[in-house]
């Protein structure tokens, strides 16, 4: 029995309450309230609970895990897992059947994003559309462009699916 | 004596281990066995054994049914069934319990109380 | 499985609204919002900045926007995603990049 490859195995029954803090892996078949920080892997078992802030390397949770986790490798919730919180590592895999309720940030994540609600394209009234500017950079210029009436932007024309247009990108901030 | 450290084989269900480089600060109890080669602050209460190993450190008091102790324990261990100190263990603090043992060599300072009435 | 309704090209932008029913495609640009029975599959070359609401999703390129999906999102290993998830079921696969929440009916055992 014992630590052979230097494992610490919390049994079903045990509850710890308080900070746990350590340099080896962990497995968790019990529950774990509070802290949890290690240097090397958390593996929350099915029958495991974590109700804790965690700070580890790796994370398996095929048990619940409540609390915020923090993994400078990777998580991983397995079919089983069930996690609300928040996860920062730099690689997540979250398996089909999995549970989670929370925000996921892998660092920087290069992507263009649409606005927030964004607005419905069609049913405008008509309104005397600008031409569309080849090289239209969003808000800012506001300057005296005959072209155009003042507007902020240039709305989407509505467009039928699979319609070429010229290929404006309009970038709004 | 064997290299590797002496594991007292735990009677009954599930193990768990609470390994050489992990500091517990809190409370932990249970109804199983209990195996600590770490660090333990705070308190234990189980209902089944608790085996301190020669690399465990305890600043806690106790409350379980058995202990057997070859690491250190600071603080009062109140045990239902027996408290057995082992050779090289040092041990500060009260012990309560039907049945005590304490090896040669063990070092140990406090008051022993062994009229337990019913347990736990 | 709905019949492939839509396919928006590798060299194509499309922006609007895109709504109906059927499976789409994108390997090219879609902008701005989605509304599906169906499924929307975001090949890797492709692009998808706006909200969607549809019954599956699967990125293997570029998404940026809210999704809302009835029954499952899938974002692959080569897939590129920001935004606000809600859906039963989300897989996330190992290399993919996300950053966003995930919202799924989470069951917690009680005591918790």
């Amino acid at each position: 029995m014992a630590t052979v490859d230097g494992t610490t195995i919390i049994g079903e029954s045990i509850l710890i309450s308080g900070s746990l803090n350590g340099d080896e892996d962990l497995t968790v078949r019990g529950r774990v309230e509070g802290t949890l920080t290690l240097t090397r892997t958390l593996v929350v078992e099915p029958t495991g609970t974590v109700k804790a802030e965690v700070q580890v390397k790796n994370c398996v949770i095929a048990g619940v895990v409540v609390g915020n986790v923090t993994a400078s490798e990777s998580v991983e919730i397995t079919k089983e897992g069930r996690m609300v919180g928040d996860i920062s590592s730099p690689r997540v895999i979250i398996v089909d059947g999995a549970s989670f309720r929370g925000r996921i940030d892998m660092g920087e994540v290069d992507v263009e994003r649409a606005e927030r609600g964004s607005r419905p394209a069609l049913s405008r009234p008509a309104t005397p559309r600008p031409a569309l500017r080849p090289a239209a950079k969003a808000a800012e210029p506001r300057k005296a462009e005959e072209k155009a009436p003042a507007k902020p932007a240039v709305p989407p024309a509505p467009v039928a699916m699979g319609a070429v247009k010229r290929k404006v990108i309009v970038k709004r901030k | 004596m064997a290299a590797m450290e002496k594991v007292s084989t735990p009677r009954s269900g599930a193990h768990t281990v609470i390994g050489s480089s992990i500091v517990i600060d809190g409370e932990i109890s249970g109804d199983e066995d209990l195996v600590i080669q770490g660090t333990v602050k705070g308190k234990i209460d189980l209902k089944e054994s608790l085996y301190v190993e020669s690399s465990g450190v305890i600043e806690a008091d106790i409350e379980t049914a058995n202990v057997e102790v070859s690491g250190q324990v600071t603080g009062n261990i109140a045990a239902s069934d027996k408290v057995e100190l082992k050779a090289d263990c040092k041990v500060v603090g009260d012990i309560r319990a039907p049945r005590i043992l304490i090896a040669d060599g063990a070092t140990f300072k406090g008051n022993v109380d062994m009229d337990v009435k019913g347990g736990k | 499985m709905a019949a492939t309704s839509g396919i928006i090209g590798r060299g194509t932008v499309v922006r609007g609204n895109l709504s109906g029913s059927g499976d789409v495609v994108v390997e090219g640009r879609l902008e701005g919002t989605v509304a599906l029975e169906d499924r929307l599959t975001v090949e890797s070359g492709g692009k998808v900045v706006a909200d969607v609401q549809l019954e599956n999703l699967i990125v293997h390129g570029e998404m940026g926007g809210d999704v809302v999906a009835a029954e499952r999102v899938v974002i692959s290993s080569t897939a590129k995603v920001v935004g606000d998830i809600k859906a039963p079921r989300v897989v996330i696969e190992d290399g993919a990049r996300f950053s966003g929440s995930i919202e799924m009916d989470v069951k917690l055992p009680e005591g918790i």
